[in-house]
């Protein structure tokens, strides 16, 4: 009897203790951007603000355009994301029902992209945006990501899944290749479609080095890049200042991830189901 | 592989077609940067300027004879090898622990996945202030429980350890998620069959768990490999590779050359590598690990 | 008027080849039916005739157009799939719709029009804004056919439409097939493994081996008349029996018998050949003991309701008989059999190949 009782709550005594751990930068987040600056530097005043202060958050907006940030933002992880469901689309579809010389090693270069992230091959890319002038511009920021070797093998497996009849049913109907993958293929697989969308929305929205490298100016400055900024100018005085603007960093995410909690838990549990 | 006839079918124009946008900014953002990256590595380029000259593999020496490199590597070594076995095993005793299909699972399963959304940076920063001797609340709690104060990230010996643990938070639990798809397919039966043949919890884990989910775990490990040159971003918002270049690592360094010294041929070399460290590390993984990789039913 | 001609017809992947040199001409308003086992190239046929495969030699012609490099959507035909083929994320109407509205200048009215007059013809009024996953087996079949049918073609083309169906169903949709063919006057090929739907709904139906027809007639005649030992045991359930005999001067001879049939082999050929003498079910009477054609030995029986299938033993040889239930001996006696004569046919044992002959 106390084994059953054990085996059912005793997960949750050592869950609950962690999972806190866990959550507890989170929690210093919050609760230091609503205190005063005296508060933070007083280790004994303990982990509640005594008074709530909001004026730490407006302070942040004024300090620095975080508007125009979360504007850019928006945009170029937007334009990423439709870029490449674009092409995406087009080459899975290609890999998974056409048939043309050397397609395997053809996917092969794909799937290679995978191991290449921008991290790994910033410098040249650098110089190659820099020779195309587009250092300092939003499109900096969003082309090198609009092929994406993960994203059209994601694609391909779903595409696969489609029963080859209907692409008959659709050529009887008039269909090309083009017409059938719109109006046939990619209907059919919007999960796998959000599930990518999920993935790079995320990847891009909290990109840091690379708007780091290519931009320079206010107007197109990204959110973490504002924020990063933003840390180093304080340089460790302007901590409640620091927190709010990281709150409102990082809200969006946060609030759709809430939000639609299923969904990325999903598209990120099964993405490893390969 | 057939030879292609010399008239292209309609379907090989309809894929060409497909593939070209793809194609086009493959060629340009990944395959010819890699390439360039081999040119520069044989010649003296400096940032803004027009001139190179040849220099055949005197870069490598440098790099080979320079002990800033070598302590980057070792940091990157570090880093890499430290981390990943960590959040791996981390997130393996998390998703056991979920997987048994306790009440509000989904609590939980939000609780460690959400540092996943923060930016690296944002993440960067709230550890320098956790992280704070003066004032932040580790040193806090461990002045609580009697453990004396430590410099942290202004400490060469505590700074990159620092980091690793940062590291581990954040990525514990997205390889959590991950592994947990995966224990959910393993078939129940099978520990039924185990408990009656009187197999222990933890001999299940070791001999039936980790067997049949080891293809996961082989994704898990590749992913966390490719994930580790995130670190940059810490680096370069906690520590800027300091103390005394105890957080140096290779992302960082190819920065530091490339940016401030100017020096791409030089910063190119570095960074080909760091690629081939990483996939030297990719490769042995897929000898060692991927050999005794067991699928399930394939 | 809606023929389609298939002239030297081949399909070849890579080495292997489908379908060889196939002829056929079938004619307006038939009811034309491809049967035969798997792998025979039925279904690979009736692919190209759709212009779903490329046509590696030949010719095809629908209506005496060249259709031979045409694409699908050229062809002026439909065809009903065997898994139905409904996109799954459009309602039954949109799924009928679709071709129209990508091949045609139909207006909306028009087209909503052809969709409620199949809707009319199939019943199917309250599916109309159903999704697939909505809908039964059956359900979805008619759609499948409405969606042919709203584009009145030239050519129906059905690729072994009732396989995915229960037994009861399937008896329906055959009768329902045979009322639309009779009603619309509509040319017809159609695919199937299933030897009843081809008797039952073809006005010639051609019997596909090895990527050939074998026999292509009507199915009363094929029933009757198999050109070879295939044909015979595909077409009718049970299927033929065959009892291997000897063939010579004094004519047809077996163990079993009770004295040799005298043949006159209208080919010319050895004396002592072996043939297999070939009878159906519902050819065989019961005799006496020592009279009629044969002494066989009752082995098993099985009573069916209606009737009865009994099998002998004659000789090395096994023998069905479809008999009334009250003619059945008891397992184990020996009774007399007797073949109607005018009914036997006679195949080559090597060859397989029916041989001429006239009983004397």
């Amino acid at each position: 009897m106390i084994q059953s009782y054990f085996r059912r709550y005793g997960m949750h005594l050592i869950l609950i203790p962690t999972a806190l751990l866990w959550l507890s930068p989170l929690i210093w987040i919050l609760v230091t951007s609503v205190k005063t600056r005296i508060e933070v530097f007083d280790p004994s005043s303990g982990l509640l603000p005594h008074v709530f202060i909001w004026d730490n958050y407006p302070a942040a907006m004024a300090v620095a355009p975080f508007g125009t940030y979360m504007l850019n933002s928006f945009l170029v992880t937007g334009s990423i994301l439709t870029g490449q469901i674009i092409t995406i689309s087009l080459a899975a579809y290609a890999f998974a029902r056409l048939q043309f010389p050397c397609k395997n090693l053809i996917f092969g270069l794909f799937l290679l992209q995978i191991m290449f992230p921008i991290y790994a091959i910033f410098l040249t890319n650098f110089l190659t945006i820099r020779e195309l002038g587009l250092l300092n511009s939003l499109p900096a920021m969003i082309v090198p990501f609009i092929a994406s070797g993960y994203g059209t093998f994601m694609l391909r497996q779903a595409f696969r899944q489609v029963p080859t009849e209907l692409g008959d049913a659709a050529r009887l109907d008039g269909c090309g290749h083009f017409a059938t993958l719109w109006y046939i293929y990619l209907p059919l697989v919007r999960p796998t479609l959000i599930a990518f969308g999920i993935i790079s929305v995320v990847t891009h929205w909290n990109d840091y080095m690379w708007p780091l490298l290519v931009t320079n100016s206010e107007s197109v400055r990204t959110l973490p890049i504002g924020l990063g900024l933003l840390a180093k100018s304080d340089s460790g005085a302007d901590w409640t200042r620091l927190m709010a603007a990281t709150v409102i960093v990082v809200s969006p995410l946060m609030m759709l991830f809430v939000i639609f909690q299923r969904r990325f838990v999903d598209s990120f549990m099964h993405a490893g189901l390969k | 592989m057939r030879f292609p006839s010399l008239k292209p079918t309609r379907e090989t124009l309809v894929a060409m077609a497909m593939l070209l946008p793809s194609l086009v900014f493959l060629a340009t953002f990944t395959y010819w940067p890699i390439l360039r990256s081999i040119y520069f590595s044989f010649h003296d380029v400096m940032l803004g300027s027009n001139k190179i000259f040849y220099l055949g593999w005197e870069n490598y020496e440098r790099v080979l004879h320079d002990s800033l490199f070598w302590k980057s590597f070792r940091n990157t070594a570090f880093y890499t090898l430290i981390t990943i076995p960590m959040s791996l095993v981390c997130a393996l005793l998390l998703a056991v622990a979920l997987d048994s299909k306790i009440r509000g699972i989904a609590l939980y399963r939000s609780a460690f996945f959400y540092p996943v959304m923060i930016p690296s940076v944002a993440a960067g920063m709230v550890w320098v202030f956790l992280y704070a001797p003066g004032y932040g609340p580790i040193n806090g709690m461990m002045d609580a429980l009697g453990l004396p104060k430590l410099e942290w990230l202004y400490s060469s010996t505590w700074a990159l350890p620092a980091i690793i643990v940062m590291s581990i938070w954040k990525y514990s639990g997205y390889f959590m998620l991950i592994l947990l798809a995966a224990l959910q397919l393993v078939p129940r039966d099978l520990y039924e069959a185990a408990r009656l043949d009187g197999v222990s919890g933890w001999h299940q884990l070791i001999h039936i768990t980790i067997p049949l989910i080891s293809p996961t775990i082989y994704f898990v490990i590749i992913i966390g490999i490719l994930h580790s040159y995130q670190i940059f971003d810490y680096v370069y918002v906690m520590t800027q590779g300091g103390p005394a270049d105890a957080t140096n690592v290779l992302t960082l360094y190819i920065y530091q050359n490339a940016f401030q010294y100017q020096d791409i041929g030089f910063a190119s070399t570095v960074a080909n590598m760091l690629l081939l460290f990483i996939g030297g590390l990719i490769a042995v993984i897929a000898l060692t690990i991927g050999r005794r990789v067991h699928y399930l039913g394939r | 008027m809606a023929t389609v001609s298939l002239r030297c017809i081949t399909k070849r992947y890579g080495e292997h080849t489908a379908v060889k040199n196939l002829d056929l001409e079938i004619e307006d308003k038939e009811f034309m039916v491809l049967v035969g086992p798997s792998g025979c190239g039925k279904s690979t046929t009736l692919r190209m005739v759709a212009g779903l495969e490329t046509i590696t030699e030949g010719q095809m012609f629908i209506d005496g157009v060249d259709v031979t490099e045409a694409e699908p959507r050229e062809r002026d035909i439909a065809m009903v799939f065997q898994s139905y083929a409904l996109y799954p994320h459009m309602t039954a109407y949109m799924n009928m719709a679709f071709g129209l509205m990508r091949t045609t200048s139909l207006s909306k009215t028009e087209i909503r029009s052809r969709v409620m007059e199949a809707a009319d013809i199939l019943n199917i009024h309250d599916l109309l804004e159903r999704k697939p996953k909505e809908m039964s087996g059956g359900q979805r079949q008619r759609v499948a056919i409405g969606r042919a049918l709203v584009r009145k073609p030239k050519v129906y083309l059905f690729d072994e439409p009732l396989s995915n169906l229960d037994a009861k169903l399937r008896g329906h949709m055959r009768a329902e097939l045979k009322r639309l063919h009779a009603e619309l006057g509509i040319t017809v090929i159609y695919v199937t493994h299933d030897q009843v739907e081809a008797m039952t709904l073809g006005t010639r139906i051609a019997v596909m081996a090895d990527g050939r027809i074998q026999q292509l007639d009507e199915p009363m005649a094929v029933y009757r008349n198999p050109f070879n030992l295939f044909v015979a045991s595909f077409i009718g359930a049970p299927e033929m029996n065959l009892l291997h005999c000897g063939l010579d001067a004094a004519g047809l001879g077996h163990t079993g018998f009770l004295k040799s049939l005298p043949i006159n082999a209208l080919e010319a050929g050895e004396d002592h050949r072996s043939v297999l003498l070939g009878v159906r079910p519902e050819e065989i009477s019961i005799a006496a003991v020592g009279q009629g054609t044969m002494t066989g030995r009752v082995e098993r029986v099985e009573l069916l309701g209606p009737e009865a299938l009994a099998e002998f033993s004659i000789g090395a040889d096994r023998l069905t008989a479809r008999l009334r239930v009250d003619q059945v001996p008891p397992v184990g006696t020996d009774v007399g059999l007797s073949i109607d004569e005018r009914r036997m046919r006679l195949f080559n044992a090597d060859s397989g190949q029916a041989i001429n002959f006239e009983s004397v």
